[in-house]
């Protein structure tokens, strides 16, 4: 199949490439622009490691073809991964909080929580323990059981408050 | 049956031959993306036999991944904005685009106040993030699943290609020649309950029907759609509005998973006996089903346990469930009976 | 926990900022010039010979490089010296569905996959075995014709008489309990990439460097070394970042030896990742169990005898099996304290993926059956859960009737803190209807004292380079896998060498640079690559110590280390409130006292260099920073350099009987657990609340770890406990994906409090000990007993689906017909493997197989 050249805005660039048009976006941002903080974890859209913001939005990379989020006659939406989440340069706060409480082991599913967290404290920065649960719950963790995690969110909250 | 490699005559056999093949990526195919309905549909009549209509993608993809589907088009219609969103048409309900995504609706304070239990049901969609990307038209449209056919192309001809893939037996039901493969979508049996209906279009222009009559209940032929069509647009009369709602969902995890049986109810009550009610079920036949005779039980009744059991029992009797999905058959239809108890009951 | 300026702190992972950056690179994240791509053609078989293979087809599409078959590399190999079994891909036959048959070289991952499709395998189907209590009556078509009527292993243990023992026994209860197929599903599908540098001198392809998703590089240095025929110092393998293991990494994976031997063939650089369906047909899981309990007590509640069969079904190769087998019967001691001891356990292959060492490896399922019959017994003689367990303790430091060395014992404490966090015996009685509270207890090995290749050799060796930047860099064979071995290191030597985490870089899991460690399983790595830590950290202070005295002019024992300074005693800066440090560098002192003075050798040397004369000039003082202490000592000798290495000690290797190597350690980690649940009576749905855990890790070195461990396996348990299973259908698995293969989400997994109990062991580094896979085993016990005492009905088959729960209530209401929804099989009396799988999802038809399986014969 011939490959077409499309833009890709990724982590606030833009990006020129030449893709077929069957190719998912992990496998882009992944081989194709060395955004490997993406993981496939799975091949039938239920882990969550692969995600990453479109227009701020959590979504599965592995389930979504690059060419849709191709600039057309309008513009592309704008993709965030876990390599745009740090604060220029230092590690966010959900990023410091997660490595301090024990968010992240092994650390496979860890972009796709930072990515899916940033989501949720972008548009309810006060989240009850209940609403953090339920948006953590399209990510799948082999190693902390989640606990830990919730702990994490909660001190990287605190810690955004202390800064305001 | 495994068909002998050198010969198979199937079908598959040429697809492999016939273009790239990665096992767990996509299948090559050329890309649409419509900016508008008409243009969509222009497409549709161009190459609607050979076309994938790509929503959410969160059940094509996959699909496509394990070679369920190797269309020379896919086509994405997100970029289509007429049928984004939820539009209020006050005193006649409302209209809601196919491609609104199920987070839409269930963070719309609308549709919570007035269509519950079509709230309740998006909500237990798959998983938070998988509702931001599905959509109300695909999750309408949602493939039947069944656990011998949504499985790797290595695996179904490890296993024997069944009926509604390259094969002609079914695995759930030996000798049969019917596919069985359960419409697992959660949405459906709340609009159902709600009397939607949902609009088409195609070459023709636009048609409109009743989502009761939009399914089959054949598993490999699930929805009276042609290949050159699409579904726009889902219509909830004003009739439905602030009726009582409840949809109960059995699955294992508390998210992600499919449901392996599903139960809507609603009901219009005023604090009196119930005026008006439907009830519906999923995940058990190969479509979402309203249940026969709920409607009788209810309507002129207090509601009590009683009530709600003999509405269990008439769930229970419609509900087919086989081996098409996890957890036994036998189980999955006394759960039919109790949740559709306890769902009427939550109901009221 | 002031004590120490390391140790016992919470602190971030050293590299947990490349984890929730994205920078941190996995294998599968690397790529090298000119890498191609391999693809694995997989029988669909489950039992078949090979009668030919023809790649020729496959070879001529544009852009194949090379297809790598069986003969390609025929040299058996296996993760167990006596389980040599495996070889890279099937040389004569297919043992199961998925098992490897070809590798496809090709420039791009879709060409290979085109290319999988054009190899023509001719096979001839043979009679297949799923069901292991059927395979070991097997009298023909074994799957390995050495292994006669498919056991791989039989082991027949007695300690002392059992026989009496249960003669003396008031009680004596016997039941069957069967635990489902469960698997790691580790976050990261495996990865390996492979590539041969061209040699200088013959200018042809010489050394090999593999990096790869592996918990044990150096088996997999000497697997590949048996199968390429190389030398292991030839071939170099790097672990990177590994997202997670489990155990299903803890030995060498199929394609990690088919990605070197396609390198080798290919003359380029291979990767293979595998899909997620490939690494459920790679599996080495936790295999389905039969367990045949039998336990005996008297009146008072002591155990009098206990006798065990065990049927492992363990796939179609040895993997771990041999030892898996033996841990279910070794650690039925050293736990409580059992007089007399019984062990049958069979290991028998069937056609499916090998079973292998999964956490918790081998205890697991039979302390499912042990705990829940401990609580049978104790209802019968009207004795608390907990009591008949406190009734029953060991008391240490002993030896049990099979063995094994018991120091530290922390149980008693756990189950005191379990039971008062929980409120078990304020809240128990209260709870509504249908809720109920279960308790249950569990141990581990801190490593085991016998190395599986047999061996005087140290199992973990630690080096440590300083220079004169004062920078300290630990070469360590430990491979992390998430669980923070790479943190725990850099405490142990941060600690001795009284310095900041930051001035520590840990290089570790690379067989160019790193000492020989046997990798990390069996929670052996903080215990033993701990401890060898500690001494090379003793190695090279002492060498500090040394030359800082000659500088404070006070003896070597005199120079105290810490937050970054080193002083003479007695002078401490209040700065650095070393006066404090300075009694708790006195009052720890197990590892630090045991640094000897260094003998004079130094004394006399001369200084060379202007510097170091220049200080000399100053005369003595009485304090300096690190760096001066280093850059003296460097100045006598170079850049300092300092060893140390561990192995267990001869009296904790166990006895002397067939098979006593496996299950005695240096240490044992226990577990006491207390569950809550609610049981939905009319759906047999289970919610758990919560669990409380209190796990005894010897001491908590860095608290976060511990809880995130001890969390992380309470929480795997209640996975096996309540939903995770893989179901079969004729060989194949029905649900090889994360979406089916129910590993839990965060809206249905509990609350889990973690209760670090700290026994300090008298060989631990520091005291620690184990604290990643102890705790889980106690889960699904402490669960079935919650279930138990919510509504009555006694679950002897795990899972605990809602199917098999509902099915039990109804039958205990003696409703007619309660077991259709189980189709027939009693959950509480669970009789035998059901062929189609555990929850029986599938009366389908299915694969054709051959005619003669037992499944059609039925
Ligand atoms: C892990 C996982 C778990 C899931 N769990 C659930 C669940 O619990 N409940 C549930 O209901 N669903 C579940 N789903 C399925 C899916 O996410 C939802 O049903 C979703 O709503 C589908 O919408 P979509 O837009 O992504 O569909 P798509 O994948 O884009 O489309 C689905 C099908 O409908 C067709 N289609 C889509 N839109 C139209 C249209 N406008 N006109 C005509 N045909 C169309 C497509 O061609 C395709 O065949 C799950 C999916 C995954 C991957
Ligand atoms: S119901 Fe039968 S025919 Fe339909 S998908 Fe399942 S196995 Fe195939
Ligand atoms: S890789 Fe698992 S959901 Fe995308
Ligand atoms: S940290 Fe390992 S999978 Fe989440």
């Amino acid at each position: 199949m011939k490959k077409e050249l499309i833009e890709l805005r990724v982590n606030g660039r833009k990006h020129e490439l030449a893709i077929e048009p069957s190719e998912l976006l992990l496998d882009v941002l992944r081989q194709e622009l060395d955004f490997t903080g993406s993981k496939r974890g799975c091949d039938d859209s239920s882990c969550g490691a692969c995600t990453v913001l479109v227009d701020g939005v959590p979504t599965l990379s592995c389930t979504m073809l690059a060419m849709s989020c191709a600039s057309d006659e309008q513009d592309g939406p704008d993709i965030t991964t876990v390599e745009g989440i740090a604060d220029h340069g230092a590690l966010a706060a959900i990023q410091k909080a997660y490595g301090d409480w024990g968010g992240a082991q092994c650390g496979f599913c860890t972009p796709g929580f930072m990515v899916t967290v940033k989501a949720l404290l972008d548009r309810n920065p006060e989240p009850s323990e209940e609403e953090i649960r339920h948006a953590l719950s399209g990510n799948l963790c082999r190693c902390t059981g989640y606990t830990q995690m919730y702990q994490a969110i909660k001190a990287a909250i605190e810690a955004e408050q202390a800064n305001r | 049956m495994i068909p002998h490699r050198k010969n198979a005559g199937s079908g598959l056999w040429k697809e492999l031959r016939s273009g790239l093949r990665k096992n767990m990526s996509l299948p090559s195919f050329k890309f649409l993306r419509p900016r508008s309905l008409r243009q969509a549909v222009d497409y549709l009549a161009r190459h609607g036999n050979d076309l994938a209509i790509l929503a959410g993608g969160t059940d094509l993809l996959p699909s496509m991944k394990q070679k369920l589907f190797t269309p020379g088009y896919v086509m994405d219609i997100r970029g289509i904005e007429e049928i984004q969103g939820i539009h209020v048409r006050p005193g006649a309900g409302v209209e809601i685009g196919a491609l609104t995504p199920l987070s839409a609706i269930e963070d719309s304070e609308f549709i919570r106040r007035s269509y519950r239990v079509l709230h309740e049901a998006a909500m237990t969609v798959a998983s938070p993030i998988l509702r931001n990307m599905g959509t109300l038209g695909g999750n309408i449209c949602l493939d039947t699943r069944c656990v011998w056919y949504n499985q790797s192309l290595q695996w179904r001809r490890s296993c024997g290609f069944c009926i509604k893939k390259d094969g002609d037996l079914c695995h759930v039901a030996p000798g049969g020649k019917f596919c069985w493969a359960a419409f697992s979508g959660d949405t459906p049996p709340a609009l159902l309950c709600l009397g939607a209906e949902v609009e088409i279009a195609g070459p023709s222009g636009l048609r409109r029907v009743a989502l009761k009559d939009f399914y089959t209940n054949v598993g490999d032929a699930r929805m009276k759609i042609e290949r050159n069509e699409m579904l726009t647009r889902v219509f909830l009369p004003q009739e439905s509005v602030g009726w009582k709602g409840s949809y109960m969902k059995l699955r294992i995890r508390g998210s992600i998973d499919y449901p392996l049986a599903g139960v809507a109810v609603a009901l219009k009550k005023n604090g009196g006996p119930v005026e008006n009610a439907r009830v519906a079920i999923t995940a058990v036949n190969p479509a979402p089903l309203l249940v026969k005779g709920a409607e009788n039980a209810l309507v002129g009744k207090q509601i009590d346990e009683h009530v709600a059991a003999v509405v269990g029992e008439l769930a229970a009797k419609m509900a087919k469930p086989l081996t098409t999905s996890g957890l036994t058959p036998e189980y999955r239809r006394e759960i039919v009976k109790v949740y559709a108890k306890r769902a009427v009951l939550a109901a009221r | 926990m002031s004590e120490f300026s390391v140790i016992g702190k919470r602190v971030a992972l050293v590299d947990s900022a490349g984890k929730t950056t994205g920078q941190g690179k996995y294998t599968d994240d690397l790529s090298v010039p000119g890498m191609l791509t391999g693809k694995i053609l997989h029988s669909p078989y489950p039992h078949a010979r090979i009668k030919k293979i023809d790649t020729s087809k496959a070879e001529a599409v544009d852009g194949v490089v090379c297809v790598v078959t069986g003969p390609d590399a025929p040299n058996k190999y296996g993760i167990l010296p006596v389980g040599h079994d495996e070889t890279a891909l099937a040389v004569e036959k297919v043992r199961y569905v998925g098992d490897n048959v070809a590798c496809v070289v090709a420039e791009s991952e879709s060409i290979a996959e085109r290319a999988l499709e054009l190899i023509e395998v001719e096979y001839e189907q043979l009679p297949a075995w799923f069901d292991p209590e059927d395979s070991m009556k097997a009298e023909k078509d074994w799957i390995h014709p050495q292994r006669p009527n498919n056991i791989e292993k039989d082991y027949h243990h007695v300690f002392g008489d059992p026989g009496k023992g249960f003669a003396e026994a008031d009680v004596v209860m016997e039941h069957r309990y069967i635990a489902g197929e469960v698997t790691h599903a580790a976050m990261e599908p495996h990865c390996t990439l492979a590539s041969f540098e061209i040699d200088s001198q013959t200018g042809q392809p010489g050394r090999l460097t593999v990096w790869s998703s592996t918990q044990v590089p150096y088996y997999l240095q000497h697997k590949l070394s048996i199968v390429l025929e190389l030398p292991m110092q030839q071939i170099r393998v790097i672990k990177p970042l590994v997202g997670g293991g489990f155990g299903g990494k803890s030995e060498v994976i199929p394609l990690e030896i088919i990605a070197a031997v396609a390198a080798r063939k290919a003359k380029a650089p291979v990767k293979i990742t595998y899909t997620r369906e490939e690494v459920f047909w790679a599996h080495r899981g936790r295999p389905r169990t039969i367990i045949d309990m039998k336990i005996g007590a008297k009146k008072d509640g002591h155990l009098t005898a206990v006798a065990a069969k065990v049927i492992q079904d363990g796939g179609a190769y040895c993997s771990y099996g041999v030892v898996t087998i033996l841990y279910s019967g070794a650690l039925l001691g050293a736990l409580y304290d059992i007089p007399n001891i019984k062990y049958d356990g069979y290991r028998v292959l069937t056609n499916k993926p090998a079973c292998g060492a999964m956490r918790g490896h081998g205890t697991v399922n039979v302390r499912f059956a042990f705990e829940s019959q401990l609580d049978e017994i104790a209802a019968k003689l009207d004795i608390d859960p907990a009591e008949i367990r406190r009734i029953n303790l060991l008391k240490p430091p002993c030896i049990t009737v099979n063995n094994l060395r018991v120091q530290s014992y922390g149980l008693p404490e756990c189950i005191d803190k379990v039971i008062s966090r929980s409120g078990w015996h304020e809240r128990r009685s209260k709870l509504p209807p249908a809720r109920g509270m279960g308790m249950a207890c569990s141990h581990y090995v801190s490593g085991a004292a016998n190395s599986i290749i047999r061996s005087d050799m140290p199992h973990s060796t630690v080096n440590i380079k300083i220079d004169r930047d004062g920078g300290v860099v630990v070469y360590t064979g430990a491979s992390d896998i998430g669980q923070g071995s790479d943190t725990m290191v850099a405490q142990i030597v941060a600690e001795v060498l009284g310095i900041g985490l930051g001035r520590i870089r840990v290089i570790a899991a690379d067989t160019d640079l790193t000492p020989i460690d046997i990798g990390s399983y069996s929670s052996r790595v903080t215990f033993m690559n701990g401890n060898a830590s500690l001494r090379a950290g003793q190695d090279v202070r002492k060498k500090i110590a040394a030359a800082a005295a000659v500088k404070m002019n006070c003896a070597p024992e005199d120079v105290m280390m810490r937050d970054d300074r080193v002083w003479k005693r007695g002078t401490a800066e209040p700065a650095t409130n070393g006066a404090h440090a300075e009694q708790m560098l006195e009052k720890i002192d197990a590892p630090r006292g045991s640094v000897r003075e260094v003998s004079g050798r130094v004394e006399g040397q001369t200084l060379r260099g202007s510097l170091q004369q220049k200080r000399k000039d100053e005369g003595p003082k009485d304090s300096m920073s690190f760096e001066e202490a280093v850059v003296s000592a460097i100045d006598f000798t170079g850049a300092l350099t300092g060893t140390g290495s561990y192995a267990p000690p001869k009296d904790a290797r166990g006895g002397a009987f067939k098979g006593a190597g496996v299950g005695p350690s240096p240490a044992y980690s226990y577990s006491a657990q207390v569950a809550e649940v609610t049981v939905d009576e009319e759906t047999g749905e289970v919610k758990v609340h919560k669990v409380w855990a209190a796990h005894d890790c010897g001491r908590a070195l860095n608290p976060v770890s511990v809880e995130g461990q001890v969390i992380g396996s309470v929480w795997m348990g209640l996975g096996q406990a309540m939903q995770e299973e893989m179901v079969w259908k004729d060989g194949l698995l029905m649900n090889p994906g994360m979406l089916e293969y129910k590993s839990p989400s965060a809206t249905e997994s509990p609350e889990v409090e973690c209760i670090i109990v700290e026994s300090v062991d008298p060989e631990g580094p520091f005291g620690a000990k184990e604290a990643s896979e102890g705790s889980l085993a106690a889960t699904i016990p402490a669960i079935a007993n919650a279930i138990y005492d919510a509504v009555g009905v006694r679950l002897r088959e795990a899972p605990f689906t809602p199917e098999r729960v509902l099915a039990a209530i109804k039958a205990k209401h003696s409703e007619k017909k309660a077991l259709d929804i189980t189709r027939g099989d009693d959950p509480v009396t669970p009789t035998t493997f059901r062929e189609h799988g555990g929850s029986l999802w599938f009366k389908g038809k299915g694969p054709q197989r051959h005619a003669d399986d037992p499944s059609r014969r039925a």
